[in-house]
């Protein structure tokens, strides 16, 4: 078990389970969850296909509401909380990267990543750290091109460009490199983890990839629904 | 968790702008649909009410007025002064009057002819006719040739006063020059005296005659024209009741009748045209939004991962929704610009199309308060139809993004309680909107909306249940081993999840409902319009042929070049009721044209039903034998009898007592025509009988008739109503010429709306055809199998369609249209075999270039 921090978690998560019918039957998914994640920490999300990863990293970000439990961010149940009111609470908090980097296919890159801060609705379209966060990515040079005109590795620079944008206390990653190629998908991580500490946000990366987690600070690893693993990096022997 | 919402429109729109770009292909479609409904819509208004007006103005020529009165003396001054009044409100009036008189040649003073009985009428030139016109030979204006001191005779009286343009005649010991021929005289058949041939003159040229005197035995006709009426309200006129009322109040004793009676046939077909087209109207209304309701929800279903990754960076559905609302309102608006241009286009060119059959084309004219409302339909209907796809972006979850294979069965107690509030929310909008269209009176409007909200409730009811019970059938019938693989994989893949093919089949069944409908109802509709003015009907009338001269004329017309179809033989006997059930007839309340039944009628016998006569109660004989009689609608209600009323006759003498064996309502026209009672031979045997005979002829071999029987038999009349039997076949023709060409615009509507629902489902296909493909199917392979499920699709819907909209016509038909109730089995088939040929086709036109697709391409897509 990792150390429990001082400061209070951002997020926590307490007797998670999550069922879904299927219309015959009822499939559990996560069958008792529980963890919490200080302030600022890297945690990788790890397990086989079908092991129940995604659902609980949706859960996390309020995508979907569990069957029963607890999910707390930044001391705010989520568990049972209105539909709008999760959008808004992503909005500000939680930022995503997804496989296939979900870009609206009709805005441009500058467009996709301002979209945050127009559904934020707060006013300030701001322009200058959308381009500087392009420029970051490297694609200062295409603003006005649209997703079908970029590569795979582009599109999902953009999309880490929109996470960042609101400066979001948490970034939600499921498996961002999973369409990419090696060395494409090298340079995404790479691009994340610098993101990620220039911003000073906590990161929860869902991958099947061990090479990948090994750069997080912990590795939480499930299997059949629950908890088989959950290890600091710095603590585990090194494998062979 | 609150927060000011500032998303700003110009950013919704910027969005919707994008995407409906992006998807222009599609939304073409949308708008096409919305512009097909809304086209159809004020086309089919905007056309029926012009064509509307234009056959009551051709039911008008046949009086020449928009209301007549016809009285058998002189008018009061007080009479005159109501007429007066009425002048002051714009109603136009003439008068024309009829009286018998004889008239010799003076053509050559040495060899005088012998004077002729004629009819003559007398009218103002300046006003009459205020409908259709008086065709002189030579050609000439009425009112420029026809004064105090001339006549125009008809082509009859020329022969028989032997007589040509410039001779002078006299009449009532004054004499007066022919000016020509009377070749068209619109309205003939409404005069009152048809005995002898026509004089037509002015009403000074008649007072000269001095043939008016105190007790003379003319008929006044007044004739009216009220003013001409707007454009934007349906005709007939608002107030051609009221005046009918204030015509009968003043003249009690008078026969008022207004253009929407001058013609059994006309009158049918106009009230039964007006009310189909309505029902068309309403129809292509429900079909356009319902086009538009499939295209919104299938391009939503393509949207699902956009609304997902929306709602992932913090967008609320009602952000979401007013995206989609926007781009809803821009297609509704786009649809409905477009419609009214092309329900315009449809009412310009038509006229053009059909313009042979028109001698007066419709007027076309821009209604800008029917667009308006055209335009508001659309927007209305569009948004209505669209509500539970745009209310279904709350049911997104946005853990679709992360979880796309998990379909989960959601909802229970309050998404279907919320549906039923949409669903009935819209069956409101849509009664509202039915209501609304039809217009009138408020209460008339609400019970039609009202019943329509209540049908399409059922219709929707209906087919939802059928839809689910075929498809319970169906998944019984996958199981089948022994079926062929491709058929079983096509009816598997009804039921894969997101299939939809309940809604599919619903939306189909619906639109097939809707098209079979107007299909059946207007078949129905042609044929009895058909029915009540054949192509044949006779168009010269013989009359006073006498017994002995029957064989001798009827053998004379036999031999006639140009005869259509031969002489057919009216008996006629002049018969008095006395007793209507032991009543004597004087003792009965008979007011003003009634009182003609204490008159001599002519009565005439058959052995069978006539042609053109309709079955009001009773039954006509099977077997002739002597006391039985039929009566016509009119007589028996004047009379009021009914079926097994004793009827007591005087003929030459002697009674006839006759039990009513049946009241029926003729629809023919003509002399002889107009009896009201029909006898079974037996019943008037010995009595003395006159004949009429009626036969077809060609208009331009008449002349000769004429005169052949003028010189064997001259006291046989022969009356040519050639013009007036040809107009009353033009109307028809052309009510059912726009029936034919409005459903047609109407089913074509429907065709396409079945298109979109089918090709609507093309993007779920897409990942299927990939999977298919790279599991080794080949092309050939993947469509037969997509062929096997657009057939079993578009045959299912067919079937159930047709079956209900074969129940639904036969319900219009028997609750408006007095129709019969029929089931039409080969016309269920045809559209069985039609829709899964669209269906078909549609799919395959929507999905062809899916299977030329690369599998790599959409799965690197995912």
């Amino acid at each position: 078990m990792p150390p429990s921090p001082s400061a209070a978690p951002i997020i926590a998560v307490q007797g998670l389970t999550r069922s879904i019918n299927s219309g015959t039957h009822l499939v559990s998914i996560l069958k008792g969850i529980d963890f919490e994640i200080p302030r600022g920490q890297f945690v990788a999300i790890m397990g086989a296909s079908g092991s129940g990863k995604s659902t609980l990293l949706g859960l996390l970000a309020g995508l979907d509401t569990p069957t029963t439990g607890a999910i707390i961010i930044d001391g705010t149940d989520i568990a049972r909380m209105a539909e709008d009111d999760l959008a808004l609470l992503r909005g500000q908090k939680i930022g995503f990267v997804f496989q296939s980097y979900q870009l609206i296919p009709t805005l441009t890159a500058e467009e996709n990543v301002l979209l945050p801060v127009e559904l934020a609705g707060d006013g300030r379209a701001d322009v200058s750290r959308a381009r500087e966060l392009l420029e970051l990515v490297g694609l200062g040079d295409r603003l006005d091109h649209y997703p079908v005109q970029l590569s795979g590795g582009e599109q999902q620079r953009v999309a880490l460009a929109r996470a960042f944008i609101l400066k979001p206390p948490i970034l939600m990653a499921d498996e961002p490199t999973g369409n990419l190629d090696s060395k494409t998908g090298q340079q995404v991580l790479e691009l994340l983890i610098t993101l990620n500490r220039r911003e000073g946000a906590t990161l929860v990366l869902v991958t099947h990839d061990r090479q990948l987690a090994s750069h997080a600070d912990r590795i939480i690893t499930l299997r059949d629904g629950l908890i088989v693993a959950d290890e600091l990096v710095s603590e585990i022997p090194e494998r062979v | 968790m609150t927060r000011q919402d500032n998303f700003s429109l110009a950013t919704a729109a910027k969005i919707a702008w994008r995407e409906s770009r992006a998807s222009s292909v599609k939304f073409g479609f949308v708008i096409l649909a919305v512009a097909v409904g809304v086209g159809s819509l004020t086309g089919v208004r905007g056309f029926s009410s012009a064509f509307y007006a234009m056959l009551l103005k051709e039911a008008r020529t046949l009086m020449a007025a928009d209301l007549s009165a016809r009285v058998f003396v002189m008018a009061t001054p007080e009479q005159m002064a109501v007429i007066d009044d009425l002048g002051r409100q714009g109603i136009r009036s003439t008068q024309v009057t009829e009286t018998l008189t004889m008239a010799a040649s003076l053509k050559d003073p040495s060899k005088p002819t012998a004077p002729v009985l004629v009819s003559a009428k007398a009218i103002d030139p300046a006003l009459y006719p205020f409908y259709g016109e008086v065709q002189l030979t030579p050609a000439a204006r009425l009112r420029d040739v026809l004064n105090e001191n001339s006549v125009a005779v008809s082509d009859d009286l020329a022969l028989r006063l032997n007589v040509t343009t410039g001779d002078m005649i006299r009449l009532g010991g004054q004499d007066y020059k022919v000016i020509g021929q009377v070749t068209k005289e619109p309205d003939k058949m409404s005069g009152s005296i048809n005995i002898g041939p026509r004089l037509l003159m002015t009403r000074s040229g008649l007072e000269r005659a001095g043939l008016l005197n105190a007790g003379s035995r003319a008929a006044q006709r007044f004739l009216f024209q009220l003013p001409i009426a707007q454009p934007s309200t349906a005709t007939p006129p608002p107030d051609v009741e009221a005046v009918r009322q204030t015509l009968k109040n003043t003249f009690p004793e008078a026969q008022v009748i207004d253009f929407r009676e001058t013609n059994p046939a006309i009158t049918r077909g106009l009230e039964t045209s007006t009310r189909f087209l309505s029902l068309v109207s309403l129809i292509a209304l429900i079909v356009g939004a319902l086009g538009v309701a499939t295209a919104m929800h299938s391009h939503l279903q393509q949207k699902l991962d956009s609304i997902a990754v929306m709602k992932c960076l913090g967008a609320r559905s009602s952000q979401i929704i007013r995206i989609y609302l926007l781009q809803t309102l821009a297609l509704g608006l786009t649809g409905g610009l477009l419609g009214i241009a092309v329900g315009g286009a449809v009412q310009l060119a038509f006229p053009h199309l059909i313009a042979r059959y028109f001698q007066v084309p419709p007027s076309f004219v821009w209604d800008w308060a029917s667009m308006a409302q055209g335009l508001l339909v659309a927007v209305f209907s569009t948004l209505l139809f669209t509500l539970p796809p745009l209310l279904s972006v709350r049911e997104i979850r946005p853990n679709l993004i992360l979880r796309r294979e998990m379909g989960e069965t959601r909802g229970g107690w309050f998404r279907s309680r919320s549906a039923i509030a949409v669903s009935g929310g819209i069956l409101v909008g849509m009664g509202a909107l039915a209501a609304w269209i039809a217009g009138g009176k408020l209460e008339d409007a609400l019970r039609l909306g009202a019943y329509f909200t209540g049908g399409l409730a059922v219709a929707l009811g209906v087919l939802a249940g059928v839809a689910w019970l075929l498809l319970r059938v169906l998944k019984m019938v996958v199981k089948i081993r022994t079926l062929p693989a491709n058929w079983r994989h096509g009816l598997a893949n009804l039921y894969r999840p997101g299939n939809q093919a309940r809604a599919v089949l619903v939306a189909l069944g619906l639109g097939v409902m809707f098209t079979v409908t107007i299909y059946l109802v207007q078949q129905s509709i042609l044929s009895e319009i058909a029915a009540s003015a054949p192509p044949g009907m006779p168009n010269v009338f013989l009359i006073d042929i006498q017994q002995a001269q029957k064989d001798g004329v009827t053998d004379l017309v036999k031999r006639q070049p140009g005869l259509d179809k031969p002489p057919e033989l009216i008996p006629s006997i002049a018969a008095r009721v006395v007793k209507v059930n032991g009543q004597p007839v004087e003792t009965m309340e008979l007011k003003g044209f009634q009182r003609r039944f204490r008159q001599s009628r002519n009565v005439s016998y058959v052995t069978e039903a006539p042609k053109q006569t309709q079955v009001v109660s009773g039954a006509w004989w099977t077997k002739s034998t002597a006391g039985l009689v039929a009566i016509g609608d009119d007589a028996a209600k004047v009379l009021k009898v009914s079926p097994g009323t004793e009827i007591e006759f005087v003929s030459s003498g002697k009674t006839v007592l006759a039990r009513v064996a049946v009241v029926y309502r003729n629809l023919a026209v003509g002399p002889g025509s107009n009896t009201e009672f029909l006898f079974t031979p037996e019943s008037v045997a010995g009595l003395p009988t006159i004949y009429y005979s009626a036969l077809r002829m060609q208009p331009s071999a008449v002349a000769s008739l004429q005169q052949s029987l003028y010189q064997r038999f001259p006291t046989v009349s022969v009356i040519n109503v050639a013009d007036v039997i040809q107009t009353v076949q033009e109307v028809v023709d052309q009510i059912a010429l726009v029936i034919r060409f409005i459903s047609t615009f109407a089913i074509m509507a429907g065709v396409i709306i079945l298109a979109s629902s089918v090709a609507g489902t093309r993007f779920r296909r897409i990942r299927e055809v990939v999977i298919l493909k790279t599991l080794g199917a080949t092309r050939k392979r993947v469509s037969r199998i997509f062929s096997a499920e657009f057939s079993i699709l578009g045959a299912t819907a067919g079937l159930m369609g047709s079956l209900l909209a074969s129940g639904f016509a036969n319900l219009v038909l028997v609750q408006f249209f007095k129709g019969e109730w029929k089931f039409n089995a080969p016309s269920i088939l045809v559209a069985v075999v039609l829709t899964a040929v669209i269906a078909n086709i549609a799919g395959w036109a929507a999905s062809a270039r899916i299977l030329g697709q690369k599998p790599l391409e959409v799965l690197r897509a995912e």
